[in-house]
């Protein structure tokens, strides 16, 4: 009794205008509406429509790609919980550290969340690359793919190297210092590079904020760009890549199982 | 290898289902996100929060300490340091005054100091993370740039980032200071000192570009070989030198000494027939108080005297007599900056002194040292070591320059980061550990070392790694508001003839006049207000003793007659207090009212015999001077002055202030001014020196 009248209640929300002008796609299991939820939703629509459903097992792709995200995701909202601790300013920069060790509620596993998901960013982001070489799957029509996916890792290697600096310690200070010393190697500009990336000629307060600039609002904005359009293209470019080489089929019913998974729409 | 297929196996089963592993990783998720905030709940500071608690609960005292209890994390916060201490968070008990029984850490009451803690926190003293809540992050860190907290018997180092002038209660850093100029360690190592000034050495090391003159290359080798074994007291260290390495710099001093007339002297032998005292020498010795300068070995084997000269025990053995009669009779020849005092001995007096010097021998020191001629290789050679072991650093040697900072600098030692030191195996890491090993072993940090050995007592050691860790970075960058102005070294130097007699005798070399000058003898800046002409030209006469225990004593010069007046009225002339007038009361003339009153003052309401004493038979105080004849020997105004405060004329007396009226102190100055002593005529005579030792300044 009372489940029914919840259940009518739901309906009645569902049937409001309010809700209609939000989920567009309307209600229903059929192809159709399944496939409009994905299309019409902003954040969906540069998913596939269709998976396989062979291809959303591990053994397909070992989710390194969406792992990859995962820790991106996982950073962004660790690095924006320790923006409300840092200043980029060198008297404080390495105090707040220490608060962050010391006082700040859980703010040590803030930090080290941060740290080792940035880690593992980096780890994953390679492995994917190695699977995807490895599988042939940046062959065209994925190529285009490829190049925004080594784009994406150049990205992640310099947030890494950015981030690097910012706890302001004798390890920052002197990895930067030969990291950017390197960049003066380039022919001609070297020194302008140098100049250009610490805002001056030295590791100093300037150089903290050129980081700290980048490491927090320019780079990860080029990240979630290219990430847009590297999902963009796995859905332009046929869905997830399957190997042109398919195992045959041991047995009949799995066979069948693989047909009908053709048509799964994933509910995202 | 088929149990490798199994894991392989049942990984691949745990992602079968796609929402296995979300299922997985969101368990994971949540576990985390739980063991963080107990992580934070089971944190060290809240254990020793409640431990807290709990002490305090049935103590009688419950209901205050629970008071002034605040949870959660407490910190003091001192931009201008760059402090900010947590220690409180745990240290709770720190200023609960009742707390006093609790002896258990971290609660414990902080013994009583002269700084509140909220002005200058904790780590400014104990060093140590201060921003850190764990107990090992606070104490043991060694990785932070804090390092970690500084051991308990090198505390006073901290006192000595501010305070740069001798302090009461710092014992330890004082004398680390002290040695610090006195073994010359500033004369290889430069200290600046935060106003801007170098740490002076205070020792006098001897030029050796007469040395051959003095002494033999034989005594030379032996020296060098171990300074220690010719006399105790030794102040050169050990420089560990191979036998041929003494026998080269030997050869190389002795080669490159060049005579200089009047470094030798000889005389005529006493006349024949006459009568010698064989103790004479002896008694002049003790006479004209060598002794308060020079040690000697008695005969219990005790090294005895002062410690401003070297030790005498062996002189015999070292210096040639013609030398030595000639160094007697006016030291500065040989040496211009010797701090030694040109005696007015006579020729008789000088072989006396000679003589007694002479028979001072240690017969085995140069037993068994035989020296081939030098070669001029050896003599190169020799050289090249004396310029590579610094030894013009301290000595002035003829032809060989004085090396600019040949020893490291030490201005800000004690804030060097342990990751610039290098440890020996098996040592603690720590910076304390590493100044004190090196002070103590200073060859065992490698090869190619050229720091000496010497041989300080283990407190010594303390006292000089307390003094290098009061040179701290901190100590440089203090905000204004808490440096603490170092007393001023003038360049004061007495004037005109007297000023000249005054340089001759040496006497800043002991007194200290205007800002300048020695500490081991009264000042006597204001000492023209302050005695009586008649007991001054007595005292230089024959200088006693004013404080019968000490051994310190004031040499006798032997002036003359013209020299002594010049000097006396110089002193009452220059050297006067220009608040106080020295003739507003009289000297003598109390009505014995007064004085009996005065008496009473003295035996009652003051107690005074409890540290002086004015009737030797019944008075027992021995802590100040005897004041038997004070009224022969000081001014009644200025008995007054320091009656009424003693620590305005001169800072630092024991002294009590007594915060007397105006009535007690005149009538104390006229009991003291009746204290005329028995042989007021005869001060100046050897028999009345112990009782007729007046005071001068009644309690410096």
């Amino acid at each position: 009794m009372q489940l029914q009248k919840q259940a009518s209640r739901l309906d009645k929300l569902m049937a409001s205008r309010l809700w209609k002008s939000i989920f567009r796609s309307g209600r229903g299991a059929s192809t159709l509406h399944r496939s409009m939820a994905i299309q019409q939703n902003v954040f969906l629509h540069i998913l596939p429509t269709k998976v396989r459903r062979r291809m959303l097992n591990f053994d397909a792709t070992w989710y390194l790609g969406t792992l990859t995200l995962g820790t991106f995701l996982l950073l962004v909202i660790t690095g924006i919980l320790l923006m409300f601790y840092y200043h980029p300013s060198v008297p404080q920069a390495y105090a707040d550290m220490k608060d962050l060790r010391y006082v700040v509620s859980s703010g040590l596993f803030l930090r080290n969340l941060h740290r080792w998901s940035a880690h593992a960013m980096v780890l994953l982001a390679f492995a994917h690359m190695f699977r995807v070489f490895y599988r042939g799957a940046y062959r065209p029509p994925r190529e285009f793919n490829w190049v925004v996916g080594v784009i994406l890792l150049l990205v992640t290697l310099l947030l890494s190297y950015t981030g690097y600096l910012l706890p302001w310690d004798q390890l920052a200070f002197w990895a930067i210092t030969v990291g950017s010393n390197i960049s003066s190697a380039v022919p001609v500009v070297g020194h302008k590079i140098h100049f250009l990336l610490l805002g001056g000629n030295l590791v100093n307060a300037n150089a903290l904020l050129r980081f700290y600039v980048l490491h927090t609002v320019i780079l990860p904005l080029a990240a979630v760009l290219f990430i847009a359009v590297h999902f963009w293209r796995i859905r332009k470019d046929g869905g997830l890549y399957v190997q042109q080489s398919e195992p045959a089929r041991e047995t009949a019913e799995e066979a069948r199982a693989d047909e009908n998974t053709q048509q799964v729409v994933v509910k995202q | 290898m088929r149990a490798l297929n199994k894991l392989w196996n049942s990984w691949r089963g745990l992602f079968r289902d796609p929402i296995q592993p979300f299922g997985i990783a969101s368990v994971l998720l949540l576990v985390a996100l739980a063991i963080a905030p107990a992580k934070d709940h089971f944190s060290e500071w809240h254990y020793y929060q409640h431990g807290y608690l709990r002490l305090i609960k049935n103590r009688r005292d419950a209901a205050v300490l629970q008071r002034h209890f605040e949870p959660g994390i407490h910190q003091i916060w001192l931009p201008d340091l760059g402090v900010v201490d947590r220690c409180e968070t745990c240290h709770l008990g720190l200023t609960e005054t009742s707390l006093g029984d609790i002896k258990m850490e971290p609660y414990s009451r902080h013994p009583v100091i002269p700084h509140s803690m909220q002005q200058f926190g904790c780590v400014m003293c104990h060093r140590g993370q201060g921003v850190a809540t764990t107990v090992a992050g606070a104490h043991e860190s060694a990785l932070s740039s804090d390092g970690p907290i500084l051991p308990a018997q090198y505390s006073e180092a901290s006192c000595g980032q501010c305070h740069h002038a001798p302090l009461e209660g710092t014992p330890t850093l004082n004398q680390g200071r002290f040695l610090l100029a006195r073994y010359g360690c500033v004369r290889c190592h430069t200290i600046k000192l935060p106003d801007g000034t170098s740490m002076q050495p205070a020792d006098t090391p001897p030029p050796l570009s007469h040395i051959a003159d003095k002494t033999t290359r034989e005594w030379i080798y032996a020296w060098l070989r171990d300074p220690k074994s010719y006399a105790a007291t030794a102040t050169m260290p050990n420089f560990l030198l191979s036998d041929n390495d003494a026998r080269d710099i030997s050869g190389f001093l002795i080669a490159n000494s060049v005579p200089e007339p009047g470094d030798t002297a000889t005389l005529k032998p006493p006349k024949a027939g006459g009568s010698v005292d064989p103790t004479a020498g002896a008694s002049l010795y003790g006479e004209s108080f060598c002794a308060s300068c020079h040690a000697m070995q008695n005969a219990a084997g005790n090294v005895v005297g002062g410690d401003l000269g070297p030790e005498l025990t062996a002189i015999g053995t070292k210096v040639k007599p013609e030398w030595l009669t000639a160094w007697l009779r006016d030291p500065r020849n040989y040496d211009a900056g010797t701090p030694m005092p040109h005696y007015r001995f006579t020729d008789q007096q000088l072989a006396l002194l000679t003589g007694f010097l002479e028979s001072k021998t240690n017969t085995d020191l140069l037993a068994n040292v035989h020296l081939d001629p030098a070669t001029p290789a050896q003599i190169a050679h020799g050289k090249k070591l004396v310029e590579e072991y610094g030894c013009a650093s301290c000595h002035e040697i003829r032809g060989v320059a004085k090396p600019d900072n040949y020893g490291p600098e030490l201005s800000q030692i004690g804030s060097k980061p342990v990751a610039q030191l290098v440890f020996v195996k098996g040592m603690p890491e720590t910076l304390p550990a590493y100044l004190s090993t090196k002070i103590k072993h200073p060859r065992i940090f490698g090869p190619g070392l050229h720091m000496p050995q010497f041989s300080f007592t283990p407190e010594q050691v303390d006292a000089l790694t307390t003094a290098l860790l009061s040179l701290t970075d901190r100590s440089v960058t203090l905000p204004a508001k808490l440096q603490i102005p170092t007393p001023q070294q003038t360049d004061y130097e007495p004037a005109g003839k007297a000023g000249q007699l005054m340089a001759d005798l040496n006497c800043m070399a002991c007194h200290r006049i205007n800002g300048h000058g020695g500490t081991m003898a009264p000042d006597l800046s204001w000492e023209g207000s302050s005695v009586q002409k008649q007991w001054l030209d007595a005292f230089l006469k024959n200088p006693n003793t004013l404080r019968p225990t000490l051994i310190r004593r004031m040499p006798k010069f032997n002036l003359t007659d013209e020299e002594r007046a010049e000097l006396t009225d110089y002193i009452m002339t220059a050297y006067q207090n220009p608040d106080i007038d020295r003739d507003a009361m009289p000297l003598s003339g109390y009505s014995p009212d007064q004085v009996e009153h005065g008496r009473e003052l003295f035996y009652g309401k003051y107690a005074c015999q409890s540290c002086h004493m004015v009737d030797p038979a019944k008075d027992k105080g021995y802590i100040g001077p005897p004041l038997t004849e004070v009224g022969s020997r000081l001014n009644a105004e200025w008995i007054y002055l320091w009656l009424k405060n003693p620590q305005k004329l001169r800072p630092g007396t024991i002294e009590p202030n007594h915060d007397m009226s105006d009535d007690d102190a005149r009538a104390l100055t006229a009991f003291l001014m009746a204290q005329k002593g028995a042989g007021s005529q005869k001060t100046g005579t050897r028999t009345a020196s112990v009782s007729a030792s007046g005071t001068k300044g009644a309690g410096e």
